[in-house]
């Protein structure tokens, strides 16, 4: 099962604007790995993920049909 | 789920009616009101002429509705209301209000810092700084 993939602020100028799938990944390591080497512009930025809206903390299991967001620093206010 | 976004600038009309609007209520004593400016910071001789605002809209009134609930668990407030930008707001303009209300005064200050604090720091929203020649750069909230 693919998972949704979508981003925001300075990690959305890297990744572009459109909503994409990744398939085939087994965990967020594995879909960072995917990602970083995609755009390798993402190592250099800060972030974390969301799965489902919920901040993870380490690996993660993706088992599919997930929404993964992709947060950087927040500035709002 | 209240939804706490408004498009483009917080007017102060609008304020001013969100205060008029309490007159029925007569058992608070306090408000505490906090309003987030956009400030026209000059960054390399760049200054700001806006900032745009974008955020995880789902996830941000997950988080808000979360903080709301805390709060009133933990401060005797009467009602609480919070307002956030989203889109562009020019400098000078407000981008973020917050009013709580309370039967006496401290717990109306209190809440109100503890809810602003946790605004900028827990909320997935994202501040783009436009400069007056039209480039840009992320807004970096300071502690």
């Amino acid at each position: 099962m693919p998972v949704k993939i979508i981003s925001f602020g300075p990690v959305k100028d890297i990744m572009g604007d459109q909503q994409f799938e990744v398939k085939d990944v087994a965990d967020t390591d594995q879909l960072i790995q995917v990602l970083h080497h995609q755009y390798p512009a993402l190592a250099q930025t800060p972030y974390i993920i969301a799965v489902d809206k919920d901040i993870i903390s380490g690996n993660t299991l993706l088992n599919g049909d997930q929404v993964v967001a992709l947060l950087p620093p927040y500035s709002g206010g | 789920m209240k939804n706490i976004f408004k498009q483009g600038a917080i007017s102060a009309a609008f304020i001013a009616e969100s205060i008029e609007k309490h007159k029925s209520k007569m058992n608070i004593g306090g408000h505490s009101i906090f309003l987030g400016q956009v400030r026209a910071d000059k960054i390399n001789d760049k200054e700001v002429m806006a900032i745009e605002y974008s955020a995880y809209e789902d996830m941000a009134l997950e988080k808000m509705h979360q903080i709301r609930e805390e709060i009133f668990e933990k401060y005797a407030l009467t009602c609480l209301h919070v307002y956030h930008s989203l889109g562009q707001v020019k400098a000078g303009e407000i981008s973020l209000f917050v009013f709580a209300s309370s039967v006496h005064r401290k717990a109306a200050i209190d809440a109100c810092e503890e809810i602003v604090e946790r605004i900028k720091s827990e909320l997935p929203v994202w501040g783009k700084e436009i400069f007056d020649n039209q480039s840009y750069q992320w807004k970096e909230n300071s502690k």
